[in-house]
């Protein structure tokens, strides 16, 4: 909390370990209190969850190379989609060999854009997606160049709409100019 | 925070009456700015009451039967109708430029998360993590539900910890995506002074960076109806690394 010095509020009273705060019952909120200690760390190990196993095998052997974004200009993004594009056929892979390898995790995102400077960003997630459909349309299905625009709108709509968009596309009446 | 193994340091206490201790640099922006304006508004406060209590000590009716005669005083008039329009404009500079530096729209994240409000599967909050999907369908999404009532172990929070927490990168700047799929929702975690509405059809953005590992608690603050109303959102900030671990071990889970 804020001061060093300051008697401790009720809730870190709550919360020191036993040696550091005489409690006014020791006996009761002793052992609460060093329960507590105990259970939080482990706690969030079991919110990453992780075959027990793998996890050590893979301790020795691989790290999942982590990236900064601010390594990546912009000029990289299409080669960065390939190499991503690879990294999700590895996790395939790794789900096949029993989760042998860890797939390789990429920090990237769809970046920022001056056409949508406002906190609504609805139509950014709507543009990328007709973007990317446009971009199918006119390369053919697979082009590489057209992968960045998938990731950009997978990352930014909710899978929910997504799913309508690709019902309403198959039946013809996705209202966007595609 | 003194005690780096507690947890709960970063969600409310009983009887607080202060913030919650600031884990982004916009949640400790907006402690100044509050704590700016309280002087202000102290000597105010100091400054007004004493006019009242000297105005009520000296000029009733035992001290002074006979009442004044001054119907107006420019000078006077002049003086507290410009000051109190000044002061305000004053306390809107830092106000206005904190609030457009939380906005942050048009910085280049790392990392996307979307909360998707959820009233009718009762007391979750799913979060999609969608940057290392490779098709539509496969997604690394996960619900987020509260511990119930009758089993929090020892140390929990009641009604504030859930089973599967967001987890995040500290020191990342991390995008937001906040929408609902039925009624409006507000994804509000207080130590990162973020409050976001989720607006059925729309999706709105708020960007964090967390600047600490830690564990920060809040809570759906929209009256959004039975069983979502106050359901714990829980953001579990590690290492990059430690989150890029979570990750492929998460996206293992799920393709399996
Ligand atoms: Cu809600």
């Amino acid at each position: 909390m804020a001061a060093e010095g300051k008697a401790p509020s009720l809730a870190e009273e709550y919360s020191l370990p036993s040696q550091e705060v005489q409690l006014q019952n020791p006996s009761e909120e002793k052992s609460a209190v060093s329960t507590v200690a105990e259970v939080v760390p482990e706690k969030s190990v079991e919110t990453a969850p992780a075959n027990e196993a793998t996890v050590a095998v893979e301790e020795t052997s691989q790290t999942p190379e982590v990236k900064e974004p601010s390594d990546e200009p912009e000029a990289e993004e299409s080669s960065a989609a390939e190499e991503s594009g690879e990294a999700a056929e590895e996790s395939s892979d790794a789900a096949e060999e029993a989760a042998d390898e860890k797939p390789e995790i990429k920090i990237e995102t769809a970046p920022a854009d001056f056409r949508f400077p406002t906190t609504n960003q609805t139509r950014h997630c709507f543009t990328r997606y007709i973007e990317y459909h446009r971009c199918v349309a006119a390369k053919g299905e697979g082009a590489p160049e057209c992968e960045k625009f998938a990731k950009y709108y997978r990352s930014l709509c909710p899978s929910e709409w997504i799913e309508r968009w690709n019902e309403q596309r198959e039946n013809g009446t996705f209202p966007g100019p595609l | 925070c003194r005690f780096l193994t507690i947890a709960l340091c970063d969600a409310a206490e009983p009887w607080q009456l202060g913030s919650q201790d600031a884990a982004t640099p916009m949640m400790q922006g907006i402690i100044d700015l509050h704590h700016d304006i309280f002087f202000f508004l102290i000597l105010i406060l100091v400054f007004v009451s004493r006019m009242l209590v000297r105005a009520l000590w000296h000029f009733n009716e035992q001290t002074n039967p006979i009442p004044q005669r001054i119907v107006h005083g420019t000078t006077i008039e002049i003086i507290r109708t410009i000051f109190p329009s000044v002061i305000p404009l004053f306390i809107a500079i830092p106000s206005f430029a904190l609030l457009y530096s939380m906005d942050g729209v048009l910085v280049d994240p790392a990392i996307t998360i979307k909360a998707i409000g959820h009233q009718w599967r009762a007391s979750t909050q799913p979060y999609e993590y969608s940057d290392y999907n490779s098709s539509d369908e496969q997604s690394l999404t996960f619900d987020s539900y509260t511990i119930p009532e009758d089993d929090p172990e020892l140390g929990q929070s009641r009604l504030l910890e859930v089973d599967n927490r967001v987890v995040v990168p500290a020191k990342t700047h991390l995008r937001m995506i906040v929408t609902p799929a039925d009624v409006p929702h507000s994804w509000a975690v207080p130590s990162s002074g973020v409050k976001c509405d989720a607006v059925p059809g729309r999706s709105n953005l708020t960007s964090i960076s967390v600047q600490r590992e830690g564990v920060y608690y809040g809570q759906c603050s929209e009256i959004c109806g039975t069983n979502h109303a106050f359901t714990p959102i829980v953001v579990e900030a590690v290492t990059l690394k430690d989150y890029a671990d979570w990750v492929s071990n998460q996206l293992i889970l799920q393709t399996n």
